[in-house]
C-alpha cells in the first residue's frame, strides 16, 4: 500500500485525532494523525495522560510498601511485575528461596501470562469487528481469575509475591483446578482457529498490514511477541533464564514476516507453550516451604545497583534498582517494553490507511499505563 | 565471535583502562560496565550500533555532586548486555543519540521530563509525560519528599 | 365512480395506517430480536429483565430517548441537523407501499413496484451524507463519505440481480413476480443472483461485515456521531426498517413470496408464509452480523467492483442467453 502513496497535495491535510477517549486505542492514548483523505501522511503518538509518579513514589517507599505499585503499572500482568520487582529485589540482596516457591510463582505467572493474551486477543479481534470472540475469551479469561483469587486474593492486580516465596501456599483443589482448566484451554484452540484465524476477512485485515522489519525492530528497541514475529528468536526466559525455566522444555514461536498477522499467531502459539510450561511445573511440583522465613521485614539490599530483566506479557521488562543500603531504594526505573513498541508507530502508520492504523495499533498490543507509570 | 566480545572488544579500544569494568557472572544483569567520557558518548553508542546491540533504556541518577547517565544496551543474544555509563554535571548537556538509535528520541525526552537534562541537537524535546505547562522537575532529589540524597561515592564508594 | 374513488382512498389511508404500525412494531421487534441473538451467540442472555425475556425492552429504550435533550453542536449546520434523520426515515416507509404480504395484501400494486423501492432506497444515501455533513465532525464527515461511496457502489449489482429477475417473468410487478414462483423458487433458478443480492443487500444496509460506514472501534459511531436522543433513535430505526424492506424484496424475488414451498399452502394464511421467512433471512443477516469482522473500505470496494460486478453482468448475460433459447 505505501508503495502506491504518492505525495499528498498540502492544503488537503488535515489534522484528525485519534483519541485520547476512543474505543480502540487500549488506555489513554492520543495519536495526532495528519490525514489525507483517508491515509496517514503523519503519526504522533502522545503519552501521559496516566503518569502517576510510580518511579518517584518508589523512593520514599521501601521495597516492601512498592509491590502493590508493581502490579498497577501493567495491570495486564500484574503479577509478572510482581514476580519481576521480587526477583530484582531478591538478586540485590541475596534472598534464598525454597524451591515450592519457585515453581509457585512460575505456574501463576503463566498463568497471567495466558490471561494477558487472550484479553489481547479479545480486544484485538473486537477492534477489528468481530465482537463474539471478545466474549468466548473472556470467558476462558474467568477461569484463571478465579483460580487465581483463591490463591492471591485479588483479580487483577496481586501483590502475592513476597522476598521470599509467596503469601500463602496453593493446595490441592488449585492444581486440580488448574489442570482441568490447561485441558479446557487446549480443547478451545479449534474454536478459535475456527472463528477468527481460518476466516478470508480477518486474514485480508492482517496480512501484510503493518510490516515491521527486523532492521526497524532493532532501532527502535521493540521486544517481546512484536520482535519474535520478525523472525527473531529473543526471550529472556531462555536468554537470561531466571527462577526455574531452565528446567522446562518449551519453544519459542517466531514469525516470517513481521505483519499483523504473525503478531497475532505468535501469540497464540505462546499461549500454548504456557499451557506446556504450567503442565510441567505441576509435575515437577516438589514439597516444602511457601517462604523463607528468615527474611528481615525491612529489605536492606547492600549497597549497589541490579538491572534485572524478565519476560511479561509484552516483552522484556526490567527493573533498574539503585540502593544505598537503607530500606529505600534510591532510584527505581522500569524499562517497559510498550516504550518502544509503541514509538515504532511513527514510522510504521507512515502511508496507512486509517482502519489499517488500528489493526496495527491493536496487533502491537500495548498497555499505555505502563508506558506513562 | 559472539557479539559481545565484539563490543567489548570495540569499547576498550576506545576507553581509558580503568573505566571498564567486566563481570561475566552477570551478577548485577550486565556483563560489562564502561565510564564514558561525555565528549565519546556518541562514538561509543555508534560503536554498539555496528555490534547489532539495541538500545534498552536510558536513565539518569541525581547525586549531590553529578548526575549520572546510564545506558543500557542489549543484543539478541544470551545474556549480554552492556551498561555506559557518563558522568554529566548538572549543568551539563550530553549529546543525543537518537540519530543513531530512533528508540532514544523518547528516553531522552523522558530523562529530560523527569531531571532536566538537555539533549543538544535532539529534534524533539517537548515533554513526553510532564504536563506542557510544568516547571518542575519531578525526579531531582531537590523536589518533593526525598528520603537521601547522596554523592556518588557513597554508593558507588 | 364516486364510491370507486372512495373505496380508493379508504383503501389508501387504511393502508398508511396499518403500514406506520406495523413498522414501528416491526423496529422495535427487530432490536429486541437483534439483542436477543447477539446475546446468545456471546454466551449470554441478552436482555432478561425488562417484561418476559426482555420483550419490552425496546419500547423502554425508546422512552428513554425520547426523553433525551437533543444537543445540537454550535457550529453544525442545524437546518441539515434537524432534518437529516427525518429525511433517512421517509424513503424506508414509502417502500411498504408494494411489498407483497400476501396474494391480496398489496397497498399498491404497482407495475413498477421493484424500481420504486430501489429508487427511493437511494434516496436515504443523501439524506445520510446530508447528516453526516451537517455534523461538522470529522468523524461523521468520514462515515459520512465511506457510506455514500459504498451505497452507491454495491447498487449496481443489486439492480443487476434483480434485472435478471426481471428478465425471467417479463415483469416489474410484484404479483407477478410472485406467482411465477408458484411451483419453484426463483433461489433454485438463480442461486448466483440470489447470493449476490443478500451480499449486496447487506452492504446497502451497512450491515456487518460491511459496516465500516458506523465502525464503532474506529470511527466512534460513524455518521450518526453527533446525534442525540431521539434523532439517533431515528436512524436506528430507519436501519431496521431498511433491513426488513430489503429482506422482504428478497423474500419476493427470490424465495417465493407468499408461497408455501413447492406450493403447498398447507392452510397457513399466505402472509404468515411470508413473514415467517422474511425474519429468517433477517436472523441470517444478523449471525452473519455477530460473525465476522469487518472488511476494510478499500478491500469492500475492490469486492464490489472486481468481483460482485462482473458477476451480476454475467449472470445477466447467462439469463438472457438461455430466455431467448427456451
Amino acid at each position: 500500500m505505501a508503495e502506491q502513496f504518492r505525495e499528498p497535495v498540502v492544503e488537503h491535510i488535515y489534522t484528525l485525532n485519534l483519541g485520547p477517549q476512543h474505543p480502540s486505542t487500549h488506555g489513554v492514548l492520543r495519536v495526532l494523525l495528519d490525514l489525507d483523505g483517508e491515509f496517514i501522511v503523519k503519526a504522533d503518538p502522545i503519552i501521559g495522560y496516566g503518569h502517576r509518579g510510580h518511579e518517584k513514589m518508589a523512593e520514599n517507599r521501601t521495597y516492601k510498601q512498592f509491590m502493590p505499585n508493581s502490579s498497577r503499572m501493567d495491570y495486564l500482568s500484574g503479577l509478572l511485575y510482581n514476580h519481576g520487582f521480587v526477583l530484582a529485589v531478591e538478586k540485590m540482596a541475596e534472598v534464598q528461596v525454597p524451591e515450592r516457591a519457585k515453581y509457585i510463582r512460575v505456574i501463576c505467572s503463566e498463568l497471567n501470562r495466558i490471561s494477558s493474551h487472550l484479553l489481547w486477543f479479545g480486544t484485538y479481534v473486537m477492534d477489528l469487528g468481530g465482537f463474539t470472540p471478545f466474549l468466548y475469551a473472556f470467558d476462558d479469561r474467568e477461569n484463571i481469575l478465579d483460580i487465581l483469587d483463591r490463591v492471591s486474593g485479588s483479580r487483577l492486580t496481586y501483590s502475592y509475591c513476597r522476598f521470599g516465596g509467596v503469601t500463602r501456599d496453593i493446595d490441592e483443589q488449585f492444581i486440580d483446578m488448574t489442570r482441568a482448566f490447561v485441558k479446557r484451554l487446549r480443547s478451545r484452540w479449534s474454536d478459535y482457529h475456527n472463528l477468527v484465524t481460518k476466516n478470508v476477512i480477518f486474514i485480508n485485515r492482517t496480512r501484510d498490514v503493518g510490516v515491521i522489519s527486523a532492521d526497524l525492530a532493532r532501532q527502535f528497541g521493540i521486544v517481546g511477541p512484536n520482535l519474535r514475529a520478525c523472525g527473531i528468536s529473543f526471550d529472556v526466559r531462555k536468554a537470561e533464564p531466571y527462577e526455574v525455566y531452565d528446567r522446562f522444555d518449551f519453544e519459542i514461536p517466531t514469525g516470517a514476516n513481521g505483519d499483523a498477522l504473525d503478531r497475532y499467531n505468535v501469540r497464540l502459539e505462546e499461549m500454548e507453550q504456557s499451557c506446556r510450561i504450567i503442565e510441567q511445573a505441576l509435575d515437577q511440583l516438589p514439597a516444602g516451604a511457601h517462604i523463607n522465613e528468615a527474611v528481615p521485614f525491612k529489605v536492606r539490599p547492600p549497597r549497589g545497583e541490579v538491572y534485572f530483566a524478565f519476560e511479561s506479557a509484552r516483552g522484556l521488562t526490567a527493573f533498574y534498582l539503585v540502593s544505598d543500603g537503607s530500606p529505600y531504594p534510591y532510584r527505581c526505573h522500569i524499562r517497559v517494553p510498550s516504550f518502544g513498541n509503541l514509538q515504532v508507530l511513527t514510522e510504521v502508520l507512515r502511508g496507512m490507511l486509517v482502519a489499517d492504523a488500528i489493526s496495527i495499533l491493536g496487533s502491537i498490543d500495548v498497555v499505555i499505563p505502563e508506558i506513562d507509570r | 565471535m559472539a557479539k559481545r566480545e565484539v563490543v567489548t572488544q570495540k569499547l576498550q579500544a576506545m576507553l581509558p583502562e580503568d573505566a571498564v569494568c567486566k563481570d561475566d557472572s552477570f551478577k548485577a544483569g550486565v556483563v560489562f560496565s564502561a565510564q564514558v567520557p561525555i565528549g565519546k558518548l556518541r562514538e561509543a553508542i555508534k560503536a554498539c550500533d555496528e555490534s547489532e546491540y539495541y538500545l534498552e533504556s536510558i536513565t539518569a541518577l541525581d547525586f549531590q555532586d553529578t548526575f549520572e547517565l546510564v545506558y543500557h544496551l542489549n543484543c539478541y543474544e544470551a545474556k549480554s548486555r552492556i551498561a555506559l555509563r557518563v558522568l554529566c554535571g548538572h549543568d551539563q548537556a550530553p549529546a543525543t543519540v537518537s540519530d543513531i538509535f530512533p528508540s532514544a528520541l523518547w528516553q531522552e525526552r523522558e530523562v529530560h521530563d523527569f531531571f532536566a537534562i538537555r539533549f543538544t541537537d535532539s529534534p524533539d524535546m517537548r515533554p513526553l509525560l510532564m504536563p506542557e505547562d510544568a516547571d518542575y522537575y519531578p525526579l531531582r532529589k531537590t523536589f518533593g519528599t526525598v528520603h537521601a540524597y547522596h554523592k556518588r561515592e557513597k554508593i558507588y564508594g | 365512480m364516486g364510491s370507486e374513488m372512495a373505496s380508493d382512498w379508504i383503501r389508501i389511508i387504511v393502508g398508511l395506517i396499518i403500514v406506520l404500525a406495523f413498522s414501528q412494531l416491526n423496529a422495535l421487534f427487530l432490536v429486541w430480536l437483534e439483542r436477543k441473538v447477539a446475546g446468545h451467540i456471546q454466551l449470554r442472555y441478552g436482555p432478561m429483565e425488562v417484561g418476559p425475556h426482555g420483550i419490552l425492552q425496546t419500547i423502554v429504550d425508546g422512552i428513554k430517548l425520547v426523553g433525551k435533550e437533543l444537543i445540537t453542536p454550535a457550529s453544525a449546520d442545524w437546518k441539515l441537523f434537524i432534518i437529516a434523520p427525518v429525511l433517512v426515515f421517509m424513503p424506508v416507509l414509502v417502500a411498504f407501499l408494494v411489498l407483497p404480504f400476501g396474494e391480496n395484501l398489496i397497498i399498491r400494486d404497482m407495475n413498477i413496484g421493484v424500481l420504486l423501492i430501489f429508487a427511493f432506497s437511494t434516496l436515504s444515501v443523501l439524506s445520510i451524507l446530508a447528516g453526516g455533513w451537517a455534523a461538522n465532525n470529522k468523524y461523521a464527515l468520514l462515515g459520512a463519505i465511506r457510506s455514500v461511496a459504498q451505497n452507491v457502489a454495491y447498487e449496481i449489482p443489486l439492480l443487476l440481480t434483480v434485472l435478471s429477475v426481471a428478465l425471467m417473468t417479463q415483469s416489474l410487478r410484484f404479483s407477478e413476480i410472485v406467482a411465477a414462483q408458484g411451483k419453484v423458487w426463483f433461489i433454485f433458478l438463480q442461486p448466483v443472483a440470489g447470493l449476490i443480492y443478500l451480499i449486496c443487500a447487506t452492504a446497502e444496509t451497512n450491515r456487518a461485515p460491511f459496516d465500516m460506514p458506523e465502525a464503532e472501534s474506529e470511527l466512534i459511531a460513524g455518521f450518526h456521531t453527533e446525534y442525540s436522543g431521539m434523532r439517533f433513535g431515528l436512524f436506528f430505526l430507519a436501519e431496521y426498517t431498511n433491513m426488513f424492506i430489503v429482506s422482504a424484496v428478497a423474500v419476493a424475488l427470490f424465495f417465493g413470496g407468499w408461497h408455501g414451498p413447492f406450493g403447498f399452502g398447507l392452510g397457513i394464511p399466505d402472509i404468515v408464509w411470508f413473514l415467517l421467512k422474511v425474519y429468517v433471512l433477517l436472523f441470517v443477516i444478523m449471525w452473519v452480523r455477530w460473525t465476522f469482522p469487518r472488511v476494510r473500505f478499500d478491500q469492500l470496494m475492490n469486492f464490489c467492483w472486481k468481483v460482485m460486478l462482473p458477476l451480476s453482468l454475467l449472470n445477466l448475460v447467462v439469463t438472457a442467453a438461455v430466455m431467448k433459447l427456451l
